[in-house]
């Protein structure tokens, strides 16, 4: 038994949602780069060029609902970790650790994505951001769990 | 005494991907109205799953039950959800309760699916006086986190008991709870059983208060 | 209605982030149909357009795209020869708009004046609300008969007489409205097809030859940009791209009918294909996303949905109340759609966007509402794929005493 709470299947989920928040970040800068003759397309794509933060950060909250349902589902595993001898804030470094290593590879091979197309490495980083934030504020709640 | 449940099962599988478990086996059951009956055995003989298929909440089994006169098979699932609104209480363990809800809102959670036609049936209890009986009035605005096991066990079983059903189920109801909370309770579904001639069918790991019913029944593991 | 409302209060959205989840992933689903839908609507409608256009003899001009304007050797004698050498030779449509004057009117918009000759108003159609249609033989001293735009009509009846310096003719004259175009008649860009510019604040200006003769340069100029020749062959249309070339040092594609539509099939048809497979492939993560969040919200809530089967709710019921509650959700995001899409035309209003400002019941125009019928049809597909998903969850688990031990 580890001492992490994420399980395999656990991890593979949350790197889907991260791939998928980086992926669209990606397709959306390759769609600027993109020189195209048809206006139609120009005009279709320009529809969500134009909000591209705003349409990338609000699929974002896909990654706050896997934090929130993780730490539902896991609730009576923290308790119990507590009870047999662990402590709530070794839950929260190891549950933040586990989260960030996920998110890093998840970026190393964004980046390496972004590299092999020629577009800016800086470009995905505004996502490190919110995710980093979103595990923070994720991590607060282990604490809650302390007792249920 | 007047039968209202007429159960037998050939057999109950549970299959998992890698192995089969097959319990009640040739089980028979015949309760009358009014009457107390506990069943006892040990874990995995099938005691939930019993109170499952009287509940009419499993119909995956092999076997014919007749409840009210009527064969379950042939009723459609909105008469089932009917019948247990009205006719069948569940008294389960404290924390068979909505967190989100407060205790007075879980206890009146059976009004919300109680039809305007229940002639016939018999009446819905009088909320006060069901939470006079049980002394759980102080409780009411409260969550279920905030309340203590034994305020949580009176309050599943007064929303257990509010529509007067016919019969009820009680599954290990007085499993976590200290003596005076176990005695009050036992009280209290056995007063159901001679006020209103409830039948009674108790799950219970406590040969004490099995021993209190009219007849034990009890379930072996299949080997 | 009761259970509904307790179910969805008391039960869904207590559990709010997940109940916001799905909300953005079909406000993205929403939006990518909508915008999809609104994309190929506009090019079907400037497709349509483009047939009245597109018949047999007819040939659209476009100046090559590599030959290179030199705007020096383009004179006012260059651009008459050419016109010339037109109404000799062929029949033509013309038309050039683009032209801003200011008219006093009610909603203090800068008004677009385009012009057309008869062969162009006959080839297009143009569907009046009121008054009769435009008359071409004209004296320029007297009253010229036009056609307004919907957004003039109030200010200027039909019969009504406009007093304006044409800066065309570089002189003072009386208009005079003859008919009222329908609301949101439109023009659609022929290279463009889903480009549109709306007529409900233009003046629609009947030009003849003795117009075109006194016209300024660059109303000629312009004009020959989309010239539609009528009636003509290659061989006719060879000798007036040399006439061109020689007067204005420019070189003219024209276009056949068959031309025109395998430039259709190669642009359009082809771009259309790309945004309907963008659209599908976005729509199937979309929703494969939202039956993820879905499954996550019943295995939250099992046991608060158990507790209430134990009490009297079928599966038939709960089934009902997961199609209400997504069919309410479905119902906001295409009221945020209409909102967002109404606040984005009204600001065309507000920043007196004369060739983009358009009427229609809550801001929204013919195309917007079909749009949007797409989007709740779209809705109604997801909604089955995500809550059949959560029934098949709910009964995989099966429903027992079990759940809540």
């Amino acid at each position: 038994m580890k001492k992490s709470l994420f399980r395999l299947t656990d991890m593979l989920e949350l790197s889907i949602v991260y791939i998928f928040c980086f992926s669209l970040n990606l397709l959306m800068e390759y769609a600027k780069t993109l020189d195209l003759d048809a206006y139609i397309l120009k005009a279709f794509l320009k529809n969500f060029i134009d909000y591209q933060p705003l349409i990338v950060s609000l699929f974002t909250f896909i990654v706050i609902v896997f934090h929130y349902q993780m730490l539902e589902r896991k609730k009576a595993e923290i308790f119990c970790r507590i009870l047999v001898g662990g402590t709530a804030f070794g839950i929260t470094i190891r549950y933040v650790l586990d989260c960030l290593t996920v998110l890093i590879s998840v970026y190393l091979l964004s980046a390496l994505v972004n590299f092999r197309f020629g577009f800016n490495l800086a470009d995905n980083f505004y996502l490190i951001l919110i995710f980093v934030t979103y595990i923070l504020i994720s991590a607060g709640r282990v604490r809650k769990y302390e007792n249920i | 005494m007047k039968k209202i449940i007429d159960l037998s099962v050939k057999e109950k599988i549970y299959r998992s991907k890698k192995t089969q478990i097959s319990i009640l086996n040739d089980f028979r059951l015949e309760a009358a109205a009014g009457e107390k009956i506990a069943v006892v055995g040990e874990s995995g003989a099938g005691k939930s799953s019993l109170l499952n298929i009287i509940g009419l909440l499993d119909r995956n089994y092999n076997g014919e039950y007749t409840l009210f006169g009527s064969p379950t098979e042939q009723l459609h699932t909105s008469r089932l959800a009917q019948w247990r609104n009205q006719r069948i209480g569940f008294v389960l363990q404290e924390s068979a309760l909505i967190n989100s809800l407060t205790i007075e809102d879980n206890i009146k959670l059976p009004f919300l699916y109680a039809g305007p036609d229940k002639k016939g049936v018999g009446e819905i209890a009088d909320f006060d006086t069901v939470i006079s009986a049980i002394e759980i009035k102080h409780i009411l605005k409260k969550k279920p986190l905030e309340c203590s096991g034994g305020e949580k066990a009176r309050a599943v079983f007064a929303r257990g008991i509010i529509m007067k059903p016919q019969i009820i189920l009680a599954d290990e109801p007085t499993a976590s709870l200290d003596v005076e909370n176990r005695e009050r309770i036992v009280t209290l579904l056995f007063n159901m059983s001679k006020e209103f001639n409830t039948t009674i069918i108790t799950v219970t790991h406590d040969l004490e208060i099995a021993n209190r019913h009219d007849r034990v029944i009890r379930l072996e593991r299949s080997a | 209605m009761k259970i509904f409302k307790f179910m969805v209060s008391k039960i869904f959205l207590r559990k709010a982030i997940l109940g916001i989840g799905i909300m953005l992933l079909l406000l993205m689903a929403n939006y990518i149909t909508f915008t999809a839908a609104r994309s190929v609507l506009s090019t079907f409608q400037g497709y349509q357009e483009t047939k009245y256009v597109n018949q047999e003899g007819v040939y659209i001009a476009n100046l090559d795209p590599d030959s290179h304007i030199d705007m020096s050797i383009v004179d006012e004698n260059g651009t008459q020869a050419v016109y010339d050498y037109l109404n000799s030779n062929f029949k033509y449509a013309f038309y050039t708009d683009g032209f801003m004057v200011s008219v006093p009117n009610s909603d203090d918009m800068e008004i677009s004046l385009g012009y057309l000759n008869e062969q162009y108003y006959k080839l297009n159609e143009f569907e009046l609300s009121q008054g009769t249609d435009l008359d071409f033989d004209y004296q320029l001293d007297g009253e010229i008969p036009v056609l307004i735009g919907k957004g003039l009509s109030k200010t200027y009846p039909v019969g009504a007489t406009i007093e304006m310096e044409e800066s065309v003719l570089g002189r003072p004259l009386t208009l005079k409205v003859q008919g009222v175009l329908k609301q949101n008649a439109y023009h659609s860009n022929y290279y463009a097809l889903n480009s549109k510019t709306y007529y409900n604040f233009s003046i629609i200006f009947p030009v003849n030859e003795k117009f075109i003769d006194r016209a300024s340069m660059d109303i000629q100029f312009n004009g020959l940009m989309d010239i539609i020749l009528l009636d003509t062959s290659e061989e006719e249309i060879a000798s007036l791209r040399e006439v061109i070339k020689d007067n204005l040092g420019l070189s003219f594609n024209f276009f056949s009918q068959k031309e025109n539509y395998d430039y259709f099939n190669e642009y359009y048809l082809h771009s259309l294909k790309i945004i309907f497979i963008t659209t599908f492939i976005l729509l199937i993560v979309i929703t494969c996303l939202s039956v993820w969040n879905a499954s996550v919200s019943v295995r939250l809530m099992l046991k608060d949905f158990t507790i209430n089967l134990l009490v009297g709710l079928s599966c038939s019921k709960l089934k009902k109340i997961f199609y209400g509650y997504f069919g309410m959700l479905s119902f906001v995001n295409v009221a945020l759609i209409s909102i967002f899409t109404a606040f984005n035309r009204y600001g065309c209003w507000l920043r007196k966007d004369a060739a983009f400002a358009t009427y229609g019941l809550f801001g929204l125009i013919g195309m917007d509402w079909l749009a949007l019928l797409l989007v709740a049809v779209s809705d109604m597909i997801i909604g089955i794929i995500i809550v059949e998903n959560m029934l098949r969850k709910i009964k995989k688990v099966p429903i027992s005493l079990g759940v809540l031990q």
